[in-house]
């Protein structure tokens, strides 16, 4: 399973912090497109971190089972 | 791992105690602080009265781990403290306390200006403004 993070107004657009998908493994295209289809996430603006570290969108990555994915709005510490 | 979030606003009576605790450590000869504190930004003919900070805690940590590590490595630094807020802060009240502790001047404000940007720029912490309407929006750092 892949579980991915949602924050701040992505959280509230997928209606929920964290979720798993069935998929064992699948392309970090794949992955996006997916949600995408699901909860309109092209709309807003975000990074992506795998494994607590963040990558390009456009990166060729695999992700694979226990991966840790989480979609990262502009971060406002402070 | 350095406890770095505390949940709501940090309170003087924190920060006094901190600067206390530095009392006993006589190599230090100058402390810089900076303090963050919610503003009440209008937008609109709103204006906020709370941020409600979440954070990517997992990851935040790790990120202010490198942070301070590398501000150990770039400055002459007897020590160093992070603390921000987690959950709802209101207008007034503090979000962010670093606090940098050196043998000498000079460096605890280059420190504390560096550290607050890594902050600020890395670390995945997200910030719900509340309007006085109790509407809201997401802060983004500028």
């Amino acid at each position: 399973m892949i579980t991915i993070n949602y924050f701040g107004n992505i959280a509230e657009a997928a209606q929920s912090d964290s979720e798993t998908l069935e998929q064992t493994s699948m392309s970090l295209a794949e992955l996006l497109d997916l949600l995408d289809s699901k909860y309109a996430i092209g709309k807003f603006p975000f990074q992506v971190a795998v494994n607590r570290k963040i990558v390009s969108k456009q990166q060729a990555l695999n992700i694979s089972d226990s991966d840790e994915v989480a979609l990262l709005p502009p971060f406002a510490g402070g | 791992m350095k406890k770095v979030f505390l949940e709501g606003a940090i309170s003087s009576e924190f920060i006094a105690e901190s600067i206390a605790k530095h009392q006993s450590k006589h190599s230090i000869g100058a402390h810089n602080i900076f303090l963050g504190q919610v503003r009440a930004d209008e937008v609109g003919d709103q204006k906020v009265v709370a941020i409600e900070y979440t954070a990517y805690e997992e990851m935040a940590n790790e990120k202010l781990h490198e942070i301070r590590e590398s501000a150990f490595e770039k400055f002459d630094l007897t020590c160093l403290h992070i603390y921000h807020s987690l959950g709802k802060v209101e207008v007034g009240e503090i979000c962010i306390f670093v606090f940098v502790s050196s043998k000498r001047r000079k460096q605890v404000y280059e420190a504390t200006e560096y550290l607050v940007n890594r902050v600020k720029e890395e670390v995945p912490i997200f910030g719900k403004e509340i309007f006085d309407n109790a509407d809201h929006q997401w802060k983004v750092n500028s």
